[in-house]
């Protein structure tokens, strides 16, 4: 009996249909050694989907990334002890940041139990609270260096130095893609990064193929998401002639060359890059989604992105990175009440992603990460309202995709300044990650300049507590 | 027996020789007991510890702390490893284990739970019996070395056929032998493989590939023909010496090289704010001419390491660009880890050297030894030691003589440009003298109004400041001045406090008026100090009083308001000649090199890498593995001269085989050696190590010239064989390895572009200088001359697997996606190159002649009659409605697109 296909997996299919061979890449000698490749004719298909190390739950990664650093104390790390010894500077936080701070600044944000789980959210996640049973918030991060630019490369690529694969590419490289129509990472980010710039998801070593695919979703058009996806001059009946043509001439070429795989992915390629003219704006104009959809999100550029998200995974898209703004957004160093503007902005598109990922049965087979690339202190900067960057302690959280909801893991201490409990440096929170898409981070390498490189580079431990 | 000696009170009195053997068995008890007790109990604990601790230690600890893995430094697989401990110090305290970090890690401390293992809790019995067992102190019977990590066996490290010398016949070493002596190796690994050889490829195909392999760009159809008339056994030695003395060789050279050097013109962390590259093209520029001059490759590697310090007289100071290698290493901005940023660009350095010029990755032993290579931590940072005492510097390349003459020039438009400039201040000083005499009666007009204030809060100070002869914002702008107390000024901050006194009167007191005086003293002895130059005046002060925004702004326009025709006059002519002087100066040129710093001194090893544990020094001198135990420690300055010799000395088994090797990779896909950076042991064995050994033999004697090289290689029949497959040869070798054929390549990003540009008649060919943008269409330069960008690498880069600028590449990866194809049926580029090609071929009367010019321009050849009936049928076919491109602009758009045109066969 032949079972209907589901809606996903039509919009997985649409459009493709093409033999692993007519898709095959060809690659030099670095080989790709993921985790299991499909191979084909000698040679390997780099984006075909491979199996992974061990069964997981979560097929697809949304990274719903907070750049700026927010903070925990304010968002997901109640402390009441900020009260009571507000204006105080004990000795237990002489630790030193980015810039010279001052006493304990209490939050100006109240926190609520939520959900069954009764875990404590500030008003800033109202919102994400009424999905609090879903959430696996962890509380015990902890980063290298208090600067935005290894903060958020180390967050991004498991390395404070510009030269190192994204963690979406690491991911591409063990799984493969769903959909050949589209790139299997995508970085949806309203504009160039200030501060690193396109190395927050760059291949680095990995071959390109696995180079995250940056949509600038700001004003966006659906026809021009993907660098010179329309042809300014000639419509589509000319440029089929015109593939046509090609076609003839490649095939030509081919006919004393066969069996080339090289020239036949080549060949494949035009012909993919032909349907994606149509299928590519087809994913990023969101005017098909229903007012009651439209509605659960909210109207914004995050919002949007948050719908985009959804839309990518459900077809097959690997990976997706959402960016809060260009620039380090979350950055609060004068006033913490800044939060209260990007909270406003993030909070109900976050929620509206979970509870419609949840409500299509993606949830579970979508591994959903908040946070940035640090936390912020405890106490203020200098004199001001606002808070310096932290990496001793920080907060994110995940949700879905084999995470177990309503916990939290891990702990700060009473002021929430450094981990003490539990302690997940970035390393293990990518290790968790991996390991919840089914690979294992200490296999998933790369040999590279005589030696085999890992997201996790030496380090790494699977926070098995949070698994379900 | 014991009682009997215990009761006898006063041993003395017993009669000497009995009562001395009683004696002499007690003493033996007295020994023996405790011994023989703790016979019994070693043979228990040793039971104990093979029963209960030991199957503990392999279960839960030995992978991660044994012979494979030392995480955190340490091993627990013997006892003098765990007695060693690991990076943090010993873990097991005999006879304490509640002092013992094993027991904490294993039990967990208070708030804190188990720590060890990672991915598990032991059972509670089995930390019973750890805890027993350290108590019982800790008894191991396991012998076993202590050391973390393995001693290198040099011995048989030395055999390693990487670091054995190449040696060549006789009959190898010439290059006068043309491919010959290459065949014979192939032919020997075809034979043993059972291979058979595909035939050569037709002249126009193998001029093709030459000409792409040497120059980067495509054969013109004159020089296709030119080849394919010329039937001289010597017709194909004349065109890789035509292309070899051709300009555009250098140019494509030059780029694989920049691949290795990690070549890149902004620093990644942030274009911003980093320390710029300016001159980053200096290097790009160096390269290319050396390659086109053919540089002997030792000198090349040489001068990339130490062209300043091996400098003679009459040598190019604009060698010195070759210091680019290090001088455009990665500068990493960490200002809250500043050591770790250093170590950081340490390793740029050494990574990206050893890989270019040895093929060894001697980064590997950075924090660890070597785990393959016999390469200790030690050797790493003796390496990086050179680095340490080597600096980032903007280096002057122009020729002595003219640098001579821009620093005299220099220094009289320095003295011109003060003369003009003491002029104009002379006369500004004069009117700041006149302010400053009535500076005491200012600043008490000023206080006046103050007290008045406190007296009448709505109080203007129009009046007060008139009456003292002061503008309003002179007047606002002094008493800001004195009410911020200046920290600089001492006395003002008493005054700040006067001014908050009332005084009864609201008259000034003596104290106020002697303040006031004192003010205007100081104004006054700072202003007879001469200006803008060192020990002089204040420059902060001078701001405060006179400066833009300052209490008594003296701008050049009130100076020169102020001043009599003649003082103008004189003041024009002292502007006119500082003009003239600094005219006068001549341009010198600049590059991004590097120099030693003043005090050198050696690094010691960073434990695990870590800056704050560091232990043995590490002496600046070579690697051990090339250069032997007893090799000297580097004394001249930065080591970098000595390192660069030992690196091109002839006698270094692997610079010579790693150049050859890269070579081969270039003209036949894969080198000998596949892994063309990585000759160790992780690297791949040489396919055909007598071959390689006889090409790097030959490349030594033959004076290290690389264009002589490549005239070898491509003069084999191996090189000139067509591309053609073969089903037998494919089912043994699919890979080509053994070479039955030449392996069909595709164009790298900028070969595609560059041939793009060429065929359609818009490359521009002038050579050096500043780069372009890749990515903006009206760049018609070469590739080579485009930024590289190491923040922010060019959009069209990128996408045709350019590699990343921030660290060393030795071959491009392929990879073919859908975005290239959009890029070749959408880009601005492509359209605007289709339809220059669509207008030099619009002259041509039929379809079928356009046909044949687009043919003959993009491909050196003419299409065959199915091409041109196919091809005609597309351009003579109507469109329906109009289209933005005519049928000739979609034609030629596809011809550019065409596998044909990216691939070589």
């Amino acid at each position: 009996m032949k079972m209907p296909l589901s809606r996903r997996d039509m919009l997985k299919t649409m459009g493709t249909g093409l033999g692993t061979i007519g898709l095959a890449s060809v690659l030099g000698e670095q080989g790709l050694l993921g985790a299991t490749p499909v191979v084909g004719a000698g040679r390997v298909d780099p984006l075909a989907g491979k199996v992974a190390h061990f069964p997981a739950k979560a097929k697809y990664l949304i990274h719903l990334f907070m750049n700026g650093g927010p903070s925990q104390v304010d968002t997901f790390d109640h402390k009441p002890a900020l009260v009571k010894y507000a204006g105080q500077r004990p000795p237990s936080v002489n630790l030193s940041t980015e810039r010279k701070t001052f006493n304990l600044l209490p939050s100006p944000f109240a926190f609520k139990r939520y959900g069954q789980s009764g875990l404590e959210i500030s008003d800033l996640f109202k919102n994400v609270g009424e999905c609090a049973d879903d959430l696996c918030v962890i509380r015990s991060m902890q980063t290298d260096i208090p600067n935005h630019a290894p903060g958020l490369l180390m967050m991004c690529s498991g390395s404070s130095l510009p030269i190192r694969p994204a963690f979406g590419s690491w991911i591409l490289y063990g799984l493969g893609s769903e959909n050949r129509d589209l790139p299997g990472f995508v970085v949806l980010c309203p504009g160039r990064p200030g501060v690193v710039g396109p190395q927050l998801w760059g291949n680095s070593f990995l071959p390109g193929v696995y180079q995250g695919c940056h949509v600038v979703n700001k004003d966006m058009k659906p026809g021009n998401v993907i660098a010179h996806l329309r042809n300014p001059a000639i419509g589509a009946a000319a440029q089929r002639e015109q593939l046509d043509l090609l076609k003839g001439m490649n095939e030509s070429h081919l006919a004393a060359r066969a069996g080339d795989p090289a020239l036949e992915a080549r060949i494949a390629s035009m012909e993919m890059a032909f349907r994606m003219q149509v299928e590519a704006p087809e994913v990023f104009d969101l005017s098909g989604e229903t007012a009651a959809t439209r509605e659960l999100y909210g109207k914004g550029e995050f919002n949007d992105g948050c719908l985009l998200a959804r839309r990518l995974v459900e077809r097959g898209v690997r990976v997706v990175q959402l960016h809060y703004g260009s620039s380090e957004n979350w950055d609060s160093h004068d006033n913490i009440d800044h939060h209260a503007k990007c909270a406003r902005r993030v909070d109900q598109a976050i929620a509206g992603l979970l509870k419609d990922l949840k409500s299509r049965g993606l949830l579970d087979e979508t591994l959903v990460l908040w946070g940035g690339e640090f936390g912020r202190t405890p106490v203020a900067e200098g004199n001001s309202t606002g808070r310096d960057h932290n990496h001793y302690g920080f907060s994110v959280f995940m949700a879905g995709g084999g995470v177990r909801g309503g916990m939290a893991y891990g702990a700060t201490d009473e002021f929430g300044f450094t981990a003490v409990e539990n302690k997940m440096h970035v390393h293990d929170l990518h290790a968790t990650m991996l390991h919840l898409m089914g690979l294992d981070h200490e296999k998933l390498t790369y040999r590279y300049s005589g030696r085999d490189f890992r997201l996790t580079d030496v380090s790494g431990r699977v926070a098995r507590e949070v698994i379900a | 027996m014991l009682r009997d000696v215990y009761l006898s009170g006063h041993p003395t009195i017993f009669p000497p020789g009995r009562l001395r053997m009683k004696q002499l068995w007690f003493v033996i008890m007295l020994i023996a007991l405790p011994a023989l007790m703790a016979q019994a109990d070693a043979h228990s604990d040793t039971e104990f510890f093979e029963t209960k601790i030991r199957p503990l230690l392999t279960e839960h600890c030995i992978a991660c702390h044994g012979e494979k893995k030392q995480k955190g430094g340490l091993r627990l697989d013997s006892k003098a490893a765990w007695q060693k401990g690991g990076e943090e110090g010993p873990v097991i305290v005999p006879g304490k284990s509640s002092q013992s970090a094993l027991l904490k890690m294993v039990r967990g401390t208070p708030g804190k739970p188990p720590q060890m293992p990672p991915d598990e809790v032991l059972p509670e019995a089995a930390v019973v019996d750890l805890a027993k067992w350290v108590d019982l102190g800790a008894p191991d019977p396991r012998q076993g070395v202590a050391t973390t990590t393995k001693e290198i066996d040099w011995e048989a490290a030395r055999k390693f056929w990487a670091y054995q010398p190449a040696t060549a016949t006789a009959a190898d070493s010439t290059s006068a032998d043309h491919g010959k002596a290459i065949d014979r190796y192939i032919a020997a690994g075809l034979l043993r493989a059972g291979l058979k050889p595909v035939g050569l490829a037709d002249k126009r195909t193998l001029i093709r590939r030459a000409t792409f392999d040497l120059t980067g760009l495509p054969p013109t159809e004159a020089e296709v023909q030119a080849f394919e008339a010329d039937s001289a056994p010597e017709a194909f030695a004349k065109v890789i010496d035509r292309l070899l003395a051709s300009p555009a060789y250098g140019e494509h050279q030059a780029r694989g090289w920049l691949d290795l050097a990690r070549y890149g013109e902004s620093h990644a962390d942030n274009e911003n704010t980093a320390e710029k590259l300016t001159f980053a093209w200096r290097y790009r520029d160096w390269a290319i001419e050396a390659f086109n001059k053919d540089v002997s490759y030792d000198r090349f590697v040489k001068l990339q390491l130490a062209a300043d310090l091996m400098e003679k007289p009459g040598d190019d100071p604009a060698d010195r660009r070759a210091l680019g290698l290090l001088g455009l290493g990665a500068v990493y901005a960490r200002p809250n880890d500043l050591d770790r940023a250093k170590a950081e660009q340490w390793d740029d350095r050494v990574d990206a050297v050893t890989r270019a010029f040895l093929g060894l990755t001697v980064s590997c032993a950075r924090c660890h030894d070597h785990k393959f290579d016999p390469i200790p931590t030690q050797d790493y940072y003796s390496l990086a030691g050179i680095i340490a005492n080597t600096q980032n510097a903007t280096v002057p390349i122009s020729p002595a003589d003219l640098l001579a003459a821009h620093d005299s020039a220099a220094a009289k438009s320095a003295a011109a440009t003060q003369a003009a400039k003491g002029f104009l201040q002379g006369a500004a000083d004069r009117i700041a003298n006149q302010r400053a005499d009535h500076l005491a009666d200012y600043s008490i007009a000023v206080w006046r109004f103050n007290m008045q204030k406190q007296d009448q809060p709505a109080l203007k100070p129009d009046a007060i400041a008139k009456a003292a002869g002061l503008s309003l914002a002179e007047f606002a702008a002094l008493d800001k001045y004195l009410q911020k107390g200046n920290a600089g000024v001492q006395k003002l901050v008493v005054w700040q406090k006067l001014l908050r006194t009332k005084s009864a009167d609201r008259e000034p007191t003596a104290q106020v008026r002697e303040l006031a005086q004192q003010f205007q003293t100081m104004v006054k002895d700072q202003l007879a100090k001469p200006f803008g130059v060192k020990g002089g005046r204040s420059a902060d002060s001078q701001k405060d009083w006179f400066g833009k925004g300052g209490i008594f702004p003296i701008t050049d326009e009130l100076v020169k308001a102020n001043a009599t025709p003649e003082w103008k006059t004189e003041l024009a002519s002292l502007e006119k000649a500082a003009a003239a002087a600094a005219a006068a100066v001549p341009a010198i040129a600049q590059c991004n090199g590097v120099a030693d710093i003043a005090k050198p001194a050696d690094l010691k090893v960073y434990i695990r890498g870590n800056p704050a544990k560091k232990g043995e020094v590490a002496p600046r001198r070579f690697l051990r593995i090339l250069s032997g135990n007893d090799r000297p420690a580097f004394k001249n300055g930065s080591g970098r001269l000595e390192l660069a010799e030992a690196i091109a000395d002839a006698k270094n088994p692997l610079t010579a085989r790693v150049l050859v090797n890269r070579i081969w990779q270039q003209h036949f896909g894969r080198g000998i050696v596949a892994t063309a950076s990585n000759f160790g042991v992780l690297g791949s064995r040489p396919t055909h190590p007598e071959l390689l050994d006889a090409l790097a033999a030959g490349f030594v004697s033959d004076g290290w010239s690389i264009k002589r090289l490549h005239r070898r290689m491509m003069l084999s029949e191996a090189y000139q064989r067509a591309s053609t497959s073969d089903q037998a040869n494919m089912e043994i070798d699919p890979e080509n390895q053994w070479l039955w054929r030449m392996s069909r390549r595709r164009l790298t990003v900028e070969e595609f572009r560059d041939a793009t540009l060429m065929v359609a008649g818009n490359l521009k060919r002038e050579m050096g200088g500043p780069s372009g943008d890749v990515d903006d269409v009206n760049n018609s330069r070469r590739t080579v001359y485009g930024r590289v960008s190491r923040h922010d690498l060019s959009q069209l880069l990128r996408l045709f697997d350019f590699p990343d600028p921030n660290i060393s590449s030795d071959r491009r990866t392929d990879t073919t996606l859908p975005q290239q194809a959009l890029f070749l049926m959408n880009s601005p580029f492509i359209l605007q190159q289709a339809k220059v090609l669509a207008a030099r071929v619009s002259a041509e009367k039929s379809s079928a002649e356009k046909v044949r010019a687009a043919y003959r321009q993009v491909f050196a050849r003419m299409p065959s009659d199915a091409e041109l009936k196919f091809a005609v049928g597309f351009l003579d076919a109507a469109d329906g409605a109009k289209v933005g491109l005519t049928r000739m602009e979609r034609f030629a758009q596809a011809i550019l697109a065409s596998n044909e045109f990216f691939f070589v066969d």
